[in-house]
């Protein structure tokens, strides 16, 4: 009898389960959560122009690279984005003085200004507010 | 030849490991998933070990593999016959089969939503291991992979089965996204198969399916999977070990739950926790130190490739190279950080959105046999949760971030484990009224 209750418990916990699976994945999701690009539809092409070795990594947005930063900025994940797109090429956060520097931005139109802030000249425009720099 | 390395492996592990022979379709099937989720192990782990020693890996590499795996395959055919079939095994009614296969539909098919809306995969399925992947795979030097030049959250230091099975199935099959995502949706099938079957050859097919549902039902569960990370991979090896131990009736067969209680180790460093407990909770209720040795003696060859790893690849682990004794003994004083970690933990079991209702149901029923002594299993986790209040209490981060973007996936790792130490009291008390 109570092998019985055990089991009309767990299928009750298991029905749950599979109704707030359907919720999230198939009422919620499609209501708030867009469907992401894939990461390599933006990046891939910086990749015929810097395959190897490192590069330097400079956007108009933060990343999180020191204790106590929020990692879950759009700064921070338009870095890794980059990393992850441009690997085995290992990405030099910050550092626009080498040889070639990827230029990231949110904001596109800040291009010009921060290419003479960081005395950078254009390599080749990737996509908008997507650039390889070297240093002047 | 990297399928039949691996399948080779694998099948050579079970037959070495479980002298003998298959009595009944459950415990084929229980050992098939074994093969399968060892030999993916050990084709990962051997691509690393390989790496290290002689550089890229080549065809070479799988030649050896399939070999040994051949080898061990006919060294041990000749089978012992199967000892009698547990009393007590209860079997299912039919409408409890059609609810597991429902169950397994709802959470294929929240699998493929989520892997379509997340094309990349989770967060740090991007950030660390498939970023692994794509180093291994494209790189020609290993060292790239690991260098401390790219930011901490990239996690250098992180083991990488996941990223070695990954990159090897992109030098096979090419560099496409379907690739991690097919990989991650075998690991999920695997820890479902795992409790399922490692439950019901000991107890029935009752409790088996039960056992199941409580794995694929578990809401976050299939999010996690379908997220390409190494969490429902440390759960598969870390349940698999688990299951051999409980049922171990050799010694060989504790070394056998070592190897993969070292696969886990391999798989993410929360698995050197895992293998630990296990080791210690061996000890402790059975008193039996030759048992932990053969234990130990099977976890031995990952634990080494995990300290050659650490020792001469790796960077320092961020927890370590933020933390100074200082913020340590000042995060260890700090009472109000402890009790932080006791408000979040309590409100995580009633985290109904990743958890439905099952934590909170494995909560209560804990309190309602809490009189019973602990099995190894459930001594195991004990330990591994309390070990969790210091690590989150003493790390360096802020806690409610870490605990935050930490805890759910730690359930993921130890829920299998959970189902699996659980079934066998729930099968027990109500067999006997």
């Amino acid at each position: 009898m109570r092998s019985r209750r055990v089991t009309a418990l767990m299928v009750a916990l298991a029905v749950i389960g599979m109704l707030r699976i359907l919720w999230l994945h198939f009422v919620s999701e499609p209501r708030n959560e867009p469907r992401r690009a894939p990461i390599d539809v933006r990046y891939a092409a910086l990749r015929a122009v810097v395959s190897s070795g490192e590069a330097g990594y400079v956007s108009d947005l933060p990343a999180a690279v020191h204790l106590g930063e929020d990692a879950a900025t759009l700064g921070t994940r338009m870095y890794l984005h980059v990393q992850f797109a441009v690997a085995p090429v290992v990405l030099r956060y910050d550092d626009a003085r080498a040889p070639l520097v990827i230029v990231n931005l949110h904001d596109p139109s800040r291009l010009p200004d921060l290419m003479d802030q960081r005395s950078l000249e254009l390599v080749a425009q990737i996509a908008a507010g997507l650039a390889v720099a070297r240093p002047r | 030849m990297s399928i039949l390395a691996l399948l080779l492996s694998g099948a050579g592990l079970v037959a070495a490991g479980m002298r003998d022979r298959a009595s009944n379709g459950i415990e084929r099937g229980f050992r098939a998933a074994l093969a399968i989720a060892l030999g993916t192990g050990a084709w990962a782990a051997s691509y690393a070990a390989w790496g290290m020693a002689f550089g890229t890996p080549g065809a070479a590499k799988d030649v050896v593999l399939a070999l040994a795996g051949a080898t061990a395959l006919a060294a041990f055919r000749h089978r012992v016959p199967a000892p009698a079939p547990a009393q007590g095994r209860e079997p299912a009614p039919r409408w409890l089969y059609a609810l597991f296969a429902s169950a397994c539909a709802v959470a294929a098919a929240a699998f493929v939503e989520h892997t379509v809306r997340f094309p990349d995969g989770g967060w740090d399925a991007w950030m660390i291991w498939n970023l692994r992947a794509r180093f291994l795979a494209r790189a020609a030097d290993l060292h790239s992979a690991f260098s401390p030049a790219m930011a901490f959250l990239a996690h250098q230091d992180y083991p990488w089965l996941l990223p070695g099975a990954v990159a090897q199935a992109f030098s096979t099959f090419g560099e496409s996204r379907m690739v991690p995502a097919a990989i991650a949706a075998l690991f999920g099938a695997l820890a479902v198969a795992v409790v399922t079957l490692g439950v019901a050859r000991a107890h029935g097919a009752r409790w088996g399916l039960l056992g199941g549902l409580a794995v694929v039902t578990l809401p976050c569960f299939a999010t996690f999977a379908s997220n390409q990370q190494s969490d429902v991979p440390l759960a598969v090896y870390f349940a698999i070990a688990a299951a051999l131990m409980t049922s171990a009736r050799s010694r060989i067969e504790l070394a056998l739950a070592g190897f993969s209680a070292g696969l886990g180790m391999w798989t993410k460093n929360e698995g050197v926790l895992y293998a630990a407990c296990l080791g210690i909770a061996w000890i402790w209720r059975t008193r039996d130190l030759r048992g932990a040795l053969a234990f130990a003696a099977g976890a031995l060859p990952c634990a080494a490739l995990l300290a050659w790893f650490k020792l001469g690849l790796a960077p320092p682990n961020d927890l370590a190279e933020f933390s100074t004794r200082a913020t340590i003994l000042e995060n260890a004083l700090d009472w109000r950080r402890w009790a932080e970690l006791l408000v979040l933990t309590a409100r995580r079991v009633v985290y109904f959105q990743d958890f439905g209702f099952w934590v909170l149901a494995g909560v209560l029923l804990l309190w309602f046999l809490r009189k019973r002594p602990f099995s190894v299993l459930g001594t195991a986790l004990f330990l591994a949760c309390a070990a969790y209040g210091p690590i989150y209490a003493l790390q360096p981060h802020r806690l409610d971030w870490i605990f935050r973007t930490s805890a759910d996936r730690i359930l993921t790792q130890l829920w299998p484990v959970a189902v699996l130490a659980t079934m066998p009291a729930l099968a027990r008390t109500t067999a006997r009224t």
